[in-house]
């Protein structure tokens, strides 16, 4: 079990069941989880949220999760700086450039189980097993 | 509530008609005491003082009372991760089968009905979130529908009694749902999001044909009350409604080849599932 008290996630991702998934590994591992659809209501969810990681899924209604880091990045607030994990369907090495491009600092391929979650959000949260 | 005067047969006859014409379901003679029970409730409900004010009530759809009329006669009481062996097949075997050859972005499609009250599909999704490891790789689209427009509602609200979650472990009961007051929990609302509820008449095409092709089809304990006329309709209703190689789970005492001889018999550990051909027989 990691010690992950205190530390808040914000898992961006539009469909309902990935959300809960994703949800009940984190909040099992000790972890607080915020919600957002798409990229959109995750930009407006940050401004008044302190949050510790975002783990963002790539294709999203709205605003999709590049267009979301992208747009992150760009801000001159403390916000832009959290770290991302980005969590995709495609394995090409063309689509880790984008995400790495677009301002992921990892990169996972669906299907990811729940202890691999837990092994990368620890560790991007600097939370050491 | 006194009881209304004994429906007698004759209008038993033309209760039963009525109700066959419009849901496929069949009520003979033997089942006398069931109709008479229901016809003296929505006598008592409507206010009706004589069978004939009732059935002309009822012909003339006043109030809706057709709706209510077929509501009072579906059978609604289920209960979570029944027939947990068919949702034990879903994972091991058919979606892998149906995941096999196909883009991660095309949507997996299920559908449950009848649906009741929600148990079914929402048993399917939190069976999928625990047992299928391929979870967060599609995007699913999991269906609930029922000629019963009064349970939908009840459905889409997610709440719960103790006997329909007899059979889930106390750890699932404390992650997927909220307790309510008086032994109620609320399902919890990524859960209900992630089920879209519509109603539907098996035997109706034009119905059927709205809700597009599934991967796999629940359809339990349904079939049994239709004649052999309206159940092979629903039947190629259902064939229709799932894409090529797509499954369809029967209750455990239904046969889907004593019925239609569209589907193949497809025996796994866990269950027999039918499934339509990749091609239709020649």
């Amino acid at each position: 079990m990691v010690d992950a008290a205190g530390k808040r996630v914000l898992v961006i991702d539009d469909a309902n069941l990935v959300r809960r998934y994703y949800r009940d590994a984190l909040e099992r591992a000790g972890f607080e989880v915020e919600e957002a659809l798409n990229g959109l209501e995750a930009l407006e969810k940050l401004q008044d949220a302190v949050t510790d990681l975002l783990i963002v899924d790539v294709n999203m209604p709205q605003m999709d999760g590049f267009t979301f880091l992208k747009a992150l990045r760009r801000q001159d607030l403390p916000v832009a700086a959290i770290p991302a994990l980005v969590i995709s369907t495609e394995a090409g090495a063309q689509d880790r450039d984008a995400a790495r491009m677009a301002g992921g600092n990892f990169y996972l391929v669906k299907p990811v189980s729940q202890e691999l979650l837990i092994e990368h959000v620890s560790m991007l949260c600097g939370i050491g097993p | 509530m006194a009881d209304a005067a004994p429906v007698t047969e004759d209008e038993l006859r033309r209760l039963s008609e009525f109700l066959y014409r419009r849901t496929g379901m069949v009520f003979t003679e033997s089942k006398r005491y069931y109709v008479q029970r229901r016809v003296s409730d929505r006598m008592a409900v409507t206010g009706a003082t004589s069978f004939a004010s009732y059935f002309a009530r009822l012909r003339s759809d006043i109030a809706g009372e057709i709706e209510q009329f077929i509501n009072a006669f579906t059978v609604n009481e289920t209960y979570f991760y029944r027939e947990e062996h068919q949702l034990q097949c879903l994972t091991r075997d058919l979606l892998a089968e149906r995941t096999r050859r196909r883009p991660r972005s095309d949507a997996i499609r299920i559908w449950s009905v009848p649906c009741s009250t929600g148990e079914e599909p929402y048993s399917i999704a939190l069976w999928l979130l625990e047992n299928w490891a391929q979870v967060d790789a599609y995007d699913i689209e999991i269906v609930g529908s029922d000629i019963d427009t009064r349970v939908l509602g009840a459905a889409a609200g997610g709440v719960f009694g103790r006997r329909a979650l007899m059979r889930l472990t106390p750890d699932l009961v404390g992650r997927y749902f909220e307790p309510l007051e008086d032994e109620h929990w609320r399902i919890l609302q990524d859960i209900r999001d992630s089920v879209r509820f519509t109603p539907i008449n098996l035997v109706e095409t034009a119905e059927t044909r709205t809700q597009g092709k599934f991967d796999v089809i629940f359809c339990r304990n349904v079939l049994i009350y239709f004649d052999d006329a309206s159940r092979r309709v629903a039947a190629e209703n259902l064939y229709e409604n799932l894409a090529p190689g797509g499954f369809i789970c029967l209750g455990h005492t239904e046969s889907m080849s004593r019925i239609s001889p569209l589907f193949d018999v497809r025996r796994f550990n866990d269950a027999i599932v039918y499934q339509r051909p990749e091609r239709p027989h020649g």
